[in-house]
């Protein structure tokens, strides 16, 4: 019988008695291709089929001998040459047995070999699936087997059979020097790969990792173990992640090859799982993914600055100056070029400090007035974070040293001005000026940026000067002199008298009449100067005191900018010419005082007598401003004549008598009425000092430093609720414009009578200039308050406090007539 | 694939035949052995065992320091759909005790006197495991133990996979002093397959089996005391968790433990 024969024979009977017994069905495709060899040997007396012995590297190339004497079975065995340490010969004795063409092994469960050692001594490392091309992807292991001077046999189970259709790593070992550094023998024998039945129950098992990740991030599953039980033994062998299987719960978060390697694609968490053949491993990588630092979605907004105003370093908006670096060569941080919403943007990440550099060409930013910088940062900006921008000017040298360097550093966070914030584009325009140290200007080379932000988006990065023809956003300040001692030409407070034209023919300049939250405001532009007349209704000011006028200009105020008022007085022909005119021009500029300042309302109160030249002033007839070289834009308001007398320090006359019928009235300080018990009209905790006064024969409290005064009536307190208002009257020197406020509280102790205990309330009202009645300066202003007004004061039976508050003033206020009434 | 091997399994593969359509009786015995009472342990999973077959065992220690709980409940012994009855060791907080499994018995319901007793199973393994095939001399009650006789046809510890015990308990001879041989598989184990493990119990004379290999025999002349194997005696199987036979498991014993049975079969010789 030919094999040929026999084999075809064996299907049949195979197919018959499958069919027969199960029924099953099974492909039997056994004719191609031609199977691998599945030889077990690997060294018996001789090398098994096939089999080359290669030292690795480093190792004692000649370690391995064939021992005629020493065997466990058979005639042979191989003899293992350890060196001892400094052996010239190697470091260490070890090598793979590598068969010349693949084995299927899938049928085997183990490799197994007899062992001793010329004395007791560790085996370093035993294993097989080591092919020794540094590719292999099944090696299995086992790590410092305890050899004796007797032989042994040793199991290494192969993790998963299946995973060895066709492996050239049949065995690999290596060994060093013992403790002592000494050298030993060591005899292998029997080394093949068997099936045993004493096998069982592998339990596979991972290094369970809790891993953080970015996107593109790579993770490895280590700690690959398989646990087995030989004959009732605990054996563990190592096993490459190649015998395992792997699975991500979330494929979008992160993915694993067949060699465990997890890679981290999208933001979220996925657990990584482990199967060795059908089994659970135990052990799991959990992967917690991170995007990439969020960034903006928005491009940065585009400025709105005229070109001309502006010195552009980054900007899709302006023609940028040349920048020699962004990052300069000596500083900490990683910067990209990216576009944001098709914008062209810097980022800058790892930013420890960034030195951005226009050496080759200084910027002369003399002309400008601010430095812009649109910034985005992903992360915390509440202080103790600090972001930090550093201007360097190299001095009139142009180069840096030479002893006329300066620059300044401002450090910036969410609690300063300009305030920084994390995830929106913040646009921080900082005035040159708070850049103190930063004493010259004209040949700026260097802005370095640093701090704790430590990823950061910059766009529009540039200087500006504020000449843009912004506008006030407040009105000018009401005046508060009495109309009475008051000529006014231009104010919405007053009456204004006749005025010729707010800008002659003869003048150079642009006027327009605008509105500015309301009020009624001159707008100059283009100005250089303007001339004002009332020829025709000459003023006499002979009783006033002050020229009062308030200017707000958009322009930088610093030198050269001025701005000069003339008074122009036609003496007594009332007519130009005749040889009696005077005039007096005066001359303002960010040193004088007042200062030129832009973008505020400046108060001009000028006393007359500054005009020294104006020697007549019953027949004014012009007011001329210039402003040359600038301020070209000029808000004007409120321009009128006043007396001096216009803010006596004390009343004249006493506060008005009430007239309400005694028995519709509690007073607390009235002189027609019979007062209630005060314990104290300045309580020991408050801030103000208290006299008792008399004006024009009528008892008046005066206080003086007022910031809060506590009147207390605890001891009896007050049963207001049969009244419906309380009054005060007050009269104060003090200006009553804003920010000045008087505020009146009211206190009710509630039902308990006692301070605390859950049941006070209070309500405090607060007047100003503008609120009814108002506050008004030198004159009695009678409060005559609705106590329903005091909307909090729910309850009137226990009033045990009135408080004052005059924060920031008045602080002197004469007080009289405090009392309740119906 | 080597001719060599070809011819061993075509060799196997007729055997195999054979004892499919044969009757393959692998005892050594010159009786003829009729069958007269048997569980298959057919039906779906999750079903209890013939309630006329089988009764429970209910409790804990049971003497030898057992740790588990033996309940009557299908988490620790029911069918497994596939012609099996599982008994189930469990790690979890019971009645007491961190273990729970059960122990079933004929007691009450077939308690016969001699025969042959055979049951095929896969055992479970690791530490402190414990399952056993065994009779109980049904007089125990008005006796006590060991005078009423005990038979381990098959007797295994989880930390020895490879081994079996047969040990015969009687007055004069009972827990260490009782008279026992242990078989082993050769590059097998016993919790990787099923296997069959019998008695032949005659007057006089009990022999035990794996897999139709005889591997021990005894006889009044055999025990130090009197021979006490010639009452009725009723089937126990169980599945211990720890107790003095085994030691307690430790941490590498895996639970569940499951002691497959897939069937028991007694029978009655013929002369």
């Amino acid at each position: 019988m030919t094999a040929k024969f026999l084999y075809r024979l064996l299907i049949t009977v195979t197919m018959v008695t499958l069919v027969l017994t199960t029924g099953c069905e099974r492909d039997v495709d056994t004719l191609s291709p031609a199977p691998l060899p599945t030889s077990p040997e690997v060294f018996l007396d001789v090398f098994g089929p096939d089999v080359d012995y290669q030292a690795f590297s480093n190792s004692k190339l000649d370690a391995l001998t064939i021992d005629g004497v020493v065997k466990h079975e058979g005639s042979k065995s191989m003899r293992i040459t350890v060196p001892s340490v400094g052996d010239p010969s190697g470091w260490f004795a070890g090598g793979a047995f590598v068969t010349g063409s693949p084995r299927n092994l899938s049928g085997y469960n183990a490799l197994t070999f007899y062992a001793k050692a010329s004395m007791v001594a560790p085996l370093g490392l035993a294993g097989f699936g080591n092919d020794n091309t540094g590719t292999s992807k099944f090696t299995a292991w086992q790590t410092d087997l305890s050899l004796t001077t007797v032989w042994q046999k040793y199991i290494i189970p192969i993790p998963l059979g299946q995973r060895l259709q066709a492996e050239q790593g049949v065995f690999q070992y290596s060994a060093g020097a013992d403790g002592n550094g000494d050298g030993y023998y060591i005899w292998f024998d029997e080394v093949q790969f068997e099936n045993l039945g004493t096998i069982a129950h592998p339990r596979p098992a991972i290094s369970s990792q809790t891993v953080s990740a970015q996107i593109g991030d790579s993770v490895i599953v280590d700690g690959t173990i398989v646990t087995f039980d030989i004959a009732g033994s605990e054996v563990v062998v190592n096993a490459a992640p190649g015998y395992f299987s792997f699975e991500s719960s979330d494929e979008s978060v992160a993915t694993v090859d067949a060699d465990g390697v997890i890679e981290a694609v999208g933001v979220g968490s996925a657990t990584i799982t482990a199967q060795l053949g059908t089994v659970d491993a135990a052990g799991s990588v959990v992967v917690t993914v991170q995007g990439a630092s969020p960034g903006p979605t928005a491009a940065a907004p585009t400025p709105t600055l005229p070109a001309g105003d502006v010195i552009s370093l980054f900007s899709n908006a302006y023609t940028d100056v040349s920048v020699d670096t962004w990052s300069a060569a000596w500083d900490v941080a990683d910067l990209a070029d990216i576009q944001i919403a098709g914008d062209d943007t810097k980022l800058y990440t790892n930013l420890s400090f960034a030195g951005i550099e226009f050496t080759s060409s200084p910027i002369d930013a003399s002309a400008m007035t601010h430095f812009h910088m649109d910034v985005w940062t992903p992360d915390p900006t509440a202080a103790p974070a600090a972001f930090k921008i550093k201007l360097v000017d190299f001095g009139a040298d142009g180069a840096f040293g030479g002893g006329d360097d300066v620059e300044h550093e401002l450090l910036l966070n969410g609690s300063t001005t300009p305030a920084m914030a994390t995830g929106t584009w913040v646009g921080l325009d900082i005035p040159l000026s708070d850049f103190a140290g930063l004493t010259t200007q004209g040949h700026l080379a260097q802005l370095i940026i640093s701090g704790d932000p430590n990823t950061v988006y910059l766009d529009n990065v540039y200087f500006f000067t504020a000449s843009a023809s912004t506008e006030p956003s407040v009105a000018a300040p009401t005046p508060t002199q009495s109309a009475g001692e008051v000529i006014s030409l231009f104010s919405n407070a007053y009456t204004n008298v006749t005025v010729d034209t707010w800008s002659a023919a003869w003048d150079n300049a642009d006027v327009a009449d605008v509105q500015v939250v309301g009020n009624d405001t001159k707008l100059y532009t283009n100005l250089i100067f303007a001339g004002i007349e009332f020829t025709s209704a000459p003023i006499d000011a002979t009783s006033m005191t002050h020229f009062h006028m308030d200017v707000w200009t958009p322009d930088p105020t610093a030198s050269p900018a001025v701005f000069r008022m003339k008074l122009v007085d036609f003496g007594a022909d009332g007519g130009f010419g005749g040889g009696d005119d005077v005039e007096h021009e005066l001359t303002f500029d960010a040193t004088t005082t007042p200062a030129l300042t832009t973008g505020n309302w400046i108060g001009f109160d000028l006393p007359l007598a500054d005009f020294t030249n104006l020697t007549t002033t019953g027949h004014l007839a012009q007011l001329i401003i210039v402003a040359d070289p600038g301020p070209n834009t000029v808000y004007i308001d409120n321009v009128y004549f006043y007396g001096a007398g216009g803010t006596p320090t004390e009343p004249s006359t006493a506060a008005p008598t009430p007239t309400y019928p005694p028995g519709d009235v509690i007073a607390l300080f009235s002189d027609p009425y019979t007062d209630v018990t005060v314990d104290t009209w300045s309580a020991t905790w408050d801030n103000a000092d208290l006299v008792d006064t008399v004006v024009a024969g009528d008892a008046t409290k005066l206080y003086t430093n007022l910031v809060f005064a506590g009147i207390e009536f605890t001891s009896q307190t007050i049963d207001a609720t049969t009244m419906t208002h309380f009054r005060i009257d007050i009269w104060t020197p003090d200006s009553t414009a804003a920010p000045a406020a008087f505020r009146v509280k009211l206190v009710d102790f509630g039902a308990d009578g006692g301070f605390g205990g859950g049941d006070d309330v209070e309500h405090e009202l607060t007047f100003d200039a503008t609120t009814t009645p108002a506050l008004i300066t030198g004159n009695w202003i009678s409060f005559d308050l609705p106590l329903t007004d005091f909307t909090n004061l729910t309850t009137t039976g226990h009033l045990a406090q009135l408080i004052i508050v005059a924060d920031p003033g008045p602080n002197t206020v004469y007080m009289d007539n405090v009392l309740f009434h119906r | 694939m080597t001719e060599k091997r070809m011819t061993i399994f075509v060799m196997a593969m007729l055997l195999i035949s054979l004892a499919l359509f044969g009757c393959s009786d692998s005892t050594s015995s010159e009786d003829e052995w009729q069958l007269v009472w048997h569980d298959e342990f057919t039906g779906s999973a999750g079903q209890l065992p013939d309630a006329d077959k089988w009764g429970y065992d209910i409790g804990t220690d049971w003497g030898n320091g057992q740790l588990e709980y033996d309940t009557d409940r299908p988490e620790n012994v029911s069918l497994d759909g596939n012609g099996n009855l599982a008994i189930v060791a469990r790690a979890e907080s019971y009645q007491g005790r961190n273990y729970t499994s059960a122990r079933i018995t004929t007691r009450g319901l077939f308690e016969p006197t001699y025969g042959r007793f055979e049951a095929r199973m896969k055992m479970p393994w690791g530490q402190g495991i414990w399952p056993a095939f065994w009779l109980l001399g049904a007089n125990i009650d008005s006796v006590g133990w060991p005078q009423c006789g005990e038979i381990d046809i098959m007797e295994y510890r989880g930390q020895e996979p490879l081994f079996v015990h047969g040990t015969i308990h009687g007055p004069g001879y009972s827990g260490p002093q009782a008279v026992t041989r242990r078989f082993s598989l050769v590059n097998d184990r016993f919790d990787t397959g099923f296997h069959t493990f019998a008695i032949e119990w005659r007057p006089n004379e009990i022999r035990w089996f794996v897999d139709g290999r005889l591997y021990h025999t005894a006889t009044p002349a055999d025990v130090s005391g009197e021979w006490v194997y010639d009452h009725p005696y009723y089937i126990i199987l169980n599945l211990a968790v720890g107790g003095s036979y085994v030691g307690p498991p430790n941490a590498s014993t895996v639970f569940p433990q499951t002691l497959l049975i897939d069937w028991v079969r007694v029978y009655r010789a013929v002369p």
